[in-house]
């Protein structure tokens, strides 16, 4: 059935977002990025699975919640880690 | 900035973090539980400015956001084909590999030694035995026996061979971790009564090389051998090293000899191989260290002068109970 092709639509996201968090790249912030993508996958797939119960929404905004609260935590690192070292290229990480 | 009631009320919601994930009805529950204990450990561990715990901070987010991110993703998808049973042993190998590299444990563990090396000596105490606890007891709800095993050898191994190469004191017990991640995993396959008891042991003997260590300010290896330890304070550091390492008459080894005598009786007999040839190569590299502190290189500077300002009595009943604890437990269960 048609309706079941989505299931390879969150799969392939996941996937890619976590292609690009492992990749090699020059700034943090775009790790910070891919790690969001994946969350906007698992919002979205998490959507459509509660879709088929009923329409009740609430395990989702919880969600929601604690996703942003690490994306938010993450952007602090990132700003004390521009605090201190001046830029988020991965280079200037030698010392452990 | 160093602010206590900052530190007592991140301590407090990681406190409750563990018990939020380690007591809750449905998978998602203890997802949250995992997500509560990375927002409150990062504050914990960056409470300096300078460049070496920001960057550890930065490699501890990231290796433990993904993880979480990895298992909510497993959950949804278990979730989602609910009664498609082909599909568990892939749920469950990904589930349990998320859960291992929140942990630290093998084929993800190259985090782990590296963040180590950046905390002080405190934040190591709760990094390794306090995150712990949650990904191990979730690891109990649904975990891949043959899976599990391959990863306990591979535990075994690296944690032993990964340690003869280090000259610092925080590598050493990080690499010793992996290898004891090694014996609590599988002790979890046995029961969790087990786990617990392997635990409790395993972190009252790392607190006490922790704040041994703690005490001295001692970070590298190197720093052994040219303080004016005293004798006694020496021999306590000789007898926790030994007995973390597993040596019989003390504590240290009444846990693994539960789990040998368990490999033992229902045939395990490669792994009890894989356990008994890393368990000695641990032993080799702790009592390379120790004879040469103890015996070989066994100076007392006398420009040195450690000035013991704490309270040295927990220590010293700590180390009592060390050598002294399995001969009183026969005494208990005769």
């Amino acid at each position: 059935m048609l309706i079941y092709d989505i299931w390879f639509l969150f799969i392939y996201m996941f996937f890619v977002g976590n292609l690009i968090f492992v990749s090699k790249n020059k700034h943090l912030l775009v790790v910070l990025l891919s790690l969001e993508f994946i969350v906007l996958s698992i919002f979205f797939f998490f959507l459509v699975l509660l879709m088929f119960i009923d329409y009740d929404m609430y395990m989702l905004m919880v969600f929601l919640v604690f996703s942003v609260c690490e994306g938010s935590l993450g952007l602090s690192i990132l700003v004390s880690m521009i605090r201190s070292h001046g830029n988020d290229y991965f280079q200037s990480f030698s010392m452990l | 900035m160093n602010n206590n009631s900052n530190k007592m009320f991140f301590l407090f919601i990681l406190f409750f973090s563990t018990l939020i994930s380690i007591s809750s009805n449905s998978w998602f529950g203890c997802w949250i539980g995992l997500e509560i204990n990375l927002l409150s450990f990062i504050p914990l561990i960056s409470n300096s400015k300078n460049l070496l715990s920001v960057e550890t901070s930065l490699k501890y987010f990231l290796t433990q956001s993904l993880a979480s991110i990895n298992f909510l993703f497993m959950i949804l998808i278990k979730f989602s084909l609910l009664k498609n049973f082909n599909m568990n042993n892939i749920i469950s190998i990904m589930m349990n590999s998320s859960l291992l590299m929140k942990m630290g444990s093998a084929p993800f563990h190259f985090w782990f030694p590296n963040i180590v090396e950046g905390l002080s000596w405190m934040n190591n105490f709760m990094l390794m035995t306090w995150q712990k606890i949650s990904p191990m007891i979730l690891l109990s709800y649904y975990f891949n026996k043959n899976f599990l095993i391959f990863m306990i050898i591979m535990n075994l191994i690296i944690g032993s061979l990964g340690g003869l190469n280090q000259t610092s004191l925080r590598k050493l017990l990080a690499f010793s971790s992996i290898n004891n991640l090694g014996w609590m995993i599988f002790s979890i396959m046995i029961s969790e009564n087990l786990w617990l008891f392997y635990f409790l042991i395993y972190s009252m003997m790392i607190f006490m090389m922790i704040s041994l260590f703690f005490l001295m300010n001692m970070y590298f290896m190197n720093q052994l051998f040219i303080n004016n330890m005293n004798f006694f304070i020496k021999l306590n550091l000789l007898i926790n090293f030994l007995s973390l390492g597993g040596l019989p008459p003390f504590m240290g080894f009444m846990p693994k000899w539960i789990i040998i005598n368990f490999l033992l009786i229902n045939k395990f007999y490669f792994l009890t191989f894989i356990f008994m040839m890393t368990s000695l190569i641990i032993i080799y590299y702790y009592i390379r260290i120790i004879y040469s502190s103890f015996m070989f290189n066994y100076f007392k500077m006398k420009w040195v002068n450690l000035l013991m300002k704490n309270n040295m009595s927990l220590i010293n009943l700590s180390s009592f109970i060390s050598i002294s604890s399995m001969i009183l437990s026969t005494f208990i269960f005769m």
